[in-house]
């Protein structure tokens, strides 16, 4: 018995994130040893599970024990268990939801251009009669290794409101100052540009490896068909990288949502997320709780709030990038 | 077969670098019997060359001194260090943190027990700075460092155009009471007409009239906080700071531009703002980032007479393996002896108060400021400060403020709006 | 039916049809597309590059409107005055040995624990992975404290690279990617025939697993790396002795001023610790190119 050796496209097989097998077939043992499967199956796990739990796990139980307690200060250690206290503040606090609502934005204009634009590269990237490859995967990573003190002082010189470069070349497009820092909307956009610089070589890379695992003859064959580039693009590509774009929208919610280092930046190493709190992410909410208002139980229940959102935002991109995908 | 070669070249890789590094981690061998003392400071608190001084002095000690980052990484990470009982031998802390430890002098050696003797020393320095590292139960968990002090740094230049008198005394003399100071502003900027926003060659009269406020609230002798553990933010002097502050953003004395931000640093050169509330140790800042403006600043008196922003006490963590050692270094270096001699070679204001009177301090000139007497400026003024007690929500009641004056400076809200927020905010924040 | 006598057989197993001439398939590459690299290359390189202006020349440069480009003449001296202030070489192999070891442990054990949870049944299997990709979802700002308690206080692990190391060894990103690149890369007919040919699990891993995934592997090495390389919270607390430092905490030390930043020689250092990081990428970036288009991936 031969092998399969029809191609199938690799997207509609590995479709399913969950590891169950094909849907309808019973789960069966390919190893026809389930005893022996079991075994190398803990086996394999167990380094990953240990070191997590030690490391991982603990620590979160030890935050949501807190979460439940009135611990201020830890330098007090004093906690009283409160039940859900923090929590129905939490749930009644105008400016967690405003953070909420700021993150949201945020995301909204860092993820959108950068998928595109990671897209974009790769499919750039990926064709083999590029010239200088290495040098342009290389540079691409440069924002990623910048250190944060330098990206600090960088931003802040092209974000100034009244000397920025940023600002200076709006002069000339006679546009004038714009309030980086003051302006809500502006502040957003501000904030979502140091992110999109940061990673979209990043993301670039991650594509490309993807797409170069798309069997060549479904493009051959679209080319035979006369499908041009953007068909291409729109038939082969996209669909092949369903799994990766998924993935990617995921990893891309969850890291969005909690965006904290940028905001903590842009406002001078303030913890407040601007004057009206008109830049504040919620993860910037939960670093203030902890570090500056020492509030320890307050900052841990924020902390379990932001994992709710993401679990249900997570969820719902995942619904609707596997919908989008496999219309295709 | 390629991925055996690829994945015998890495682990070779790894193993030869891990025997490179514990190779380098065994070869230095210390020298028996000899103390190393750990330091955590912050910028230029522990300066290189006393350091290496104190050294030749006892060579069984050797000094680490590990720059934190900065007066807030520093407090974060010692906060982190008391929960595990792992601490430096010294740790240097800001005065806006000082609000925080202060509240928990268990963490601290006091050292007004023996060995260390502190209050035989206590009459040496500035008294409100000596305040600054007392404990809330009176203990002595710290000792000043500087002075930051404040005073007027103003452009001679931007003054003469607008008519302003130029010479110093002339200068303080003008602004006694905050509300001149004012008054002197709006002058400034009615007149030069180039506080204007979005115009090219902006020049107002402050780079930020938030900074008001905290020069008005260190004037004082209450500020956040009645006494241990009695918050009280809405008091008297509190609301009298910030309705102050209010008129001078109102009247939009400032160019709106945040000290040590980008716009800052440019604004310096292009005399965006005539006027700098500064610290001695801000005088740096000038020389270094504007050193074309040499010879346009000059330094006056501060409304009100005297101020402070900034400066450090050095304090022996409970927890701290050499404490005997520690107190032999900081005592050294933080008697008026040395303490000149950072003077006179780091220029950063002593904090010992016997030093005031000498001729090194009152003699003391800077040609960048026009040979302006700054030893004896800021002298004057850091006798005239007074204890003031901070406790340990204070920097999280300041961030709040600064909120609701950027609010105002904004014109997002007017001052009463902004206050009303402000106290609410407050209120929300401390009783979760 | 073919005998799986080497493992040079079991890869010619998986490897599907490819075609034979791919750059055939491929148009010419437009200029609009050379454009757009073009300028994407110079926004993200241009921080960059100015970090090396400002690192270069006198301390006023941070002030000028429009920012200077040009370069400065005084990078030796920072370079002479970061040595002076930390033991740079050593806190440059301190870091390398972190990262090295976080990626290689990651790259291992996401592999080992993505081939399980991808083609081995086990009970529990489905809650694990729900869990794993449940703890992606918790910032890590949560248990941060808590788990500098846990490595100090329990483990004596303080001022130690361990520290920054062993937590770090695992990565539940990295099993998820993992996970997905196996099932996708790995059809189970493959395994089954070589199971039934008598092959264990740890062969199967060893034999097709392991070059099935290798471009996968390298990119999430690249990218644990990456992460491990950026840390700085962690070491920050974790580190006291200049000697230990990784380059994150080490550029602290060259800020001299209380207040603001000491631009020159902290970008200098800045500087310093991306570049060599640079070359490494030129380096890992030709394995990359070269492992991605050649045999080694699966059509």
């Amino acid at each position: 018995m031969t092998p399969d050796s029809a191609p199938s496209p690799k997207g509609r097989r590995g479709a399913r994130v969950s590891g169950s097998p094909s849907s309808g077939k019973p789960a069966k043992s390919w190893n026809g040893n389930k005893a022996r499967e079991t075994a190398w199956g803990y086996l394999f796990t167990s380094p990953f599970f240990i070191i997590f739990f030690i490391f991982g796990v603990i620590p979160i139980i030890y935050s949501v024990y807190i979460s439940l307690t009135s611990l201020e200060n830890p330098l007090d250690a004093n906690e009283v268990f409160v039940g859900l206290k923090n929590f129905r503040n939490l749930w009644h606090d105008p400016e967690f939801w405003k953070a909420t609502r700021n993150t949201f934005s945020i995301w909204f204009f860092s993820t959108v251009p950068q998928m595109v634009l990671a897209l974009g590269l790769a499919s750039i990237l990926r064709n083999p009669r590029l010239r200088f490859r290495l040098v342009w995967q290389t540079i691409l990573l440069v924002p990623n290794i910048t250190s944060g003190l330098a990206i600090a002082v960088v931003f802040g010189q092209l974000f100034g409101r009244d000397y920025g470069l940023i600002n200076y070349c709006l002069q000339f497009l006679g546009i004038g100052n714009i309030d980086w820092l003051e302006n809500t909307l502006a502040s957003h956009v501000a904030i979502a540009t140091m992110i999109t610089w940061r990673w979209v070589g990043y993301n670039s890379l991650i594509f490309l490896a993807s797409m170069n695992a798309i069997d060549n003859a479904l493009y051959e064959s679209a080319s035979l068909d006369g499908a041009n580039r953007w068909q291409q693009l729109r038939h082969v590509t996209i669909p092949g990288l369903r799994n990766t774009i998924v993935f990617m929208v995921i990893m891309g919610t969850i890291g969005g949502l909690q965006v904290f280092a940028e905001p903590l930046t842009f406002g001078g190493g303030q913890t407040t997320g601007g004057s009206s709190g008109q830049f504040n992410t919620v993860t910037l909410y939960l670093y203030r709780y902890a570090k500056d208002l020492f509030n320890y139980g307050y900052a841990s229940a924020i902390g379990i709030g932001i994992t709710f959102i993401v679990l249900i935002i997570t969820a719902l991109n995942f619904l609707i990038t596997r919908r989008i995908a496999s219309e295709d | 077969m390629a991925h055996r070669n690829f994945v015998a070249k890495f682990t070779f890789l790894l193993a030869a670098l891990a025997l490179l590094v514990g190779g380098l981690v065994a070869a230095p061998a210390k020298a028996a019997a000899k103390v190393t003392l750990n330091i955590w400071t912050f910028g230029n608190v522990i300066e290189p060359n006393m350091k290496t001084r104190y050294e030749k002095m006892h060579p069984n000690v050797k000094i680490v001194a590990v720059n934190k980052g900065g007066p807030d990484q520093l407090a974060q990470a010692l906060i982190v260090a008391f929960q595990a009982h792992k601490t430096p031998d010294i740790a240097a802390i800001e005065t806006s943190w000082s609000g925080l430890f202060r509240d928990y002098p268990q963490y601290f050696v006091d050292l007004r027990k023996a060995p260390y003797n502190a209050n035989n020393i206590k009459k040496d320095y500035v008294a409100w700075r000596w305040a600054q590292g007392t404990g809330k139960g009176g203990e002595v968990i710290g000792l000043p460092t500087d002075v930051g002090g404040l005073e007027v740094a103003y452009r001679v230049d931007l003054f003469k155009k607008a008519g302003l008198p130029t010479q110093r005394d002339a200068v303080g003399r003008l602004w006694p009471t905050w509300d001149k100071f004012i008054e002197v502003g709006k002058n400034y900027n009615k007149k030069l007409k180039r506080c204007v926003d979005k115009k090219k060659d902006k020049s107002c009269f402050i780079d930020s009239s938030g900074t008001l406020f905290t020069a008005i609230l260190n004037q004082g002798t209450e500020k956040f906080y009645k006494g241990v553990g009695k918050v009280d933010y809405q008091n008297r002097q509190v609301r009298a700071a910030f309705n102050e502050t209010g008129k001078a953003l109102v009247a939009g004395l400032g160019s709106r531009i945040a000290p040590y931000s980008g716009d800052w640093y440019a604004g310096m050169n292009k005399g965006s703002f005539a006027t700098l509330l500064a610290p001695a140790w801000q005088l740096d800042y000038i020389k270094q980032y504007a050193p074309k403006t040499k010879g346009l600043w000059d330094v006056a008196k501060v409304p009100g007479g005297g101020g402070n922003i900034g400066g450090s006490q050095l304090s022996i963590p409970k927890a701290a393996p050499n404490k005997t050692e520690a107190w032999k270094f900081m005592s050294w270096y933080l008697a008026p002896a040395q303490q000149l001699t950072v003077f006179k070679e780091y220029g950063l204001f002593p904090s010992a108060k016997s030093l005031y009177a000498s001729s090194a301090v009152q003699n003391y000139k800077d040609p960048f400021f026009r040979n302006a007497p700054i030893g004896k400026i800021y002298a004057s003024g850091a006798l005239k400060l007074k204890p003031l007690y901070e406790g340990p929500k204070e920097r999280a009641i300041m961030a709040i403020f600064g909120q609701a004056l950027g609010r105002i400076e904004a014109k997002k809200q007017n001052t009463s709006q902004a206050w009303n927020q402000a106290v609410a905010d407050i209120k929300t924040a401390l009783d979760r | 039916m073919t005998t799986l006598s080497s493992d040079a057989d079991l890869k010619t197993l998986g490897a599907p049809n490819r075609t034979s001439n791919r750059g055939a398939t491929y148009k010419k590459m437009s200029p609009l597309s050379y454009v757009v690299l073009v300028v994407v290359a110079f926004l993200s390189f241009f921080p960059f590059y100015w970090m090396f202006v400002v690192a270069s020349s006198s301390p006023d440069v941070i002030s000028q409107t429009p920012p200077s480009v040009v370069v400065g003449h005084n990078f030796m001296n920072e370079v002479a005055a970061v040595y002076k202030q930390v033991p740079f070489t050593r806190n440059m192999l301190n870091t390398l040995l972190v990262c090295l070891s976080v990626a290689c442990a990651q790259v291992f054990f996401s592999s080992l624990a993505g081939f399980a949870l991808a083609k081995l049944n086990f009970l529990g299997k489905k809650w694990l992975l729900l869990a794993i990709v449940g703890t992606l979802m918790l910032p890590s700002q949560l248990g941060l404290v808590p788990l500098f308690k846990i490595l100090v206080n329990n483990f004596n692990w303080g001022d130690s690279l361990k520290a920054l190391i062993v937590p770090a060894m695992v990565s539940a990103f990295g099993v998820f990617w993992m996970r997905q690149a196996i099932d996708a890369q790995v059809p189970k007919e493959l395994l089954e025939a070589a199971s039934i040919d008598g092959a264990s699990i740890p062969r199967i891993y060893r034999t097709m697993i392991v070059p099935a995934i290798l471009p996968t592997a390298f990119v999430l090495g690249l990218f644990s790396f990456l992460a491990s390389w950026n840390d700085y919270l962690m070491p920050l607390f974790i580190l006291q002795n200049p000697d230990n430092f990784t380059l994150q905490v080490a550029l602290n030390q060259l800020n001299t001023k209380a207040y603001g930043m000491d631009y020159n020689i902290v970008m200098a250092g800045s500087f310093m610790a991306t570049f060599p990081l640079l070359i490494l990428f030129v380096f890992v970036g030709r394995r990359l190119v070269t492992g991605v288009m050649d045999g080694a991936v699966k059509g």
